[in-house]
């Protein structure tokens, strides 16, 4: 999965820390996240994407497993 | 020596960078129970070196540390409850890798034991091999993830 945690960060001009303390989690968290490393679970991932005033699909970008 | 691990390695780096953390106001009371419990069995092993007292008394100190080392497990389970989804993710993969490592160690150690190359184990061995191991396991878990 990958997500654009990142540039909106960037847009907000927010460091890690402080995009962490905003959904209360550690900054090892946020890093994990943006490096893609770690997919956050729903009701941390709803937390991100609130904070930055975006819907889950807007931050979080599914990607479909190739079949056959 | 687990606690002292976990608050090494996971309450204080995390608390210097967020101390708003709810996980971070267990700090305070882990320390203390961590004293007191540290102070119990230092005083029972004190005591077990005494040569005068019965050996139901030594049975009875032998378990005067366990009430404040549960209080102690209550207080770190309860911490990592309180940890965000991603710590807990690095400390269940810390702990699985030190679980098996531990296994193993203990294995080997056997298996050198009946080839007499080593002296029949020290329970205390296994507890230090439990620390070793789980600290490995913190380092290795925590740089997958960065």
């Amino acid at each position: 999965m990958k997500n654009r945690l990142r540039v909106l960060r960037a847009e907000k001009n927010w460091s890690q820390a402080q995009l962490a303390e905003n959904v209360g989690v550690s900054r090892q968290a946020i890093i994990a996240i943006e490096n893609g490393k770690y997919d956050p679970g729903l009701p941390l991932a709803f937390k991100l994407a609130r904070s930055f005033g975006k819907s889950l699909e807007e931050v979080f970008i599914w990607n479909e497993p190739k079949t056959g | 020596m687990y606690t002292l691990l976990f608050v090494v390695f996971e309450i204080l780096p995390p608390f210097m960078q967020n101390p708003s953390l709810p996980a971070r106001k267990s700090f305070a009371p882990l320390l203390l129970t961590l004293c007191l419990a540290s102070i119990i069995d230092l005083g029972a092993g004190w005591l077990l070196r005494q040569p005068h007292l019965t050996q139901p008394a030594r049975v009875l100190i032998a378990f005067l540390p366990v009430p404040a080392n549960l209080v102690l497990v209550a207080l770190i389970v309860g911490t990592i409850r309180k940890l965000d989804e991603f710590l807990r993710h690095v400390h269940l993969e810390a702990a699985a890798i030190g679980f098996l490592l531990t296994g193993l160690a203990v294995f080997v150690y056997g298996y050198l034991q009946r080839a007499s190359a080593l002296p029949p184990l020290n329970v205390g061995i296994v507890w230090l091999f439990m620390v070793l191991f789980y600290g490995i396991g913190y380092v290795i878990a925590a740089r997958h993830y960065r």
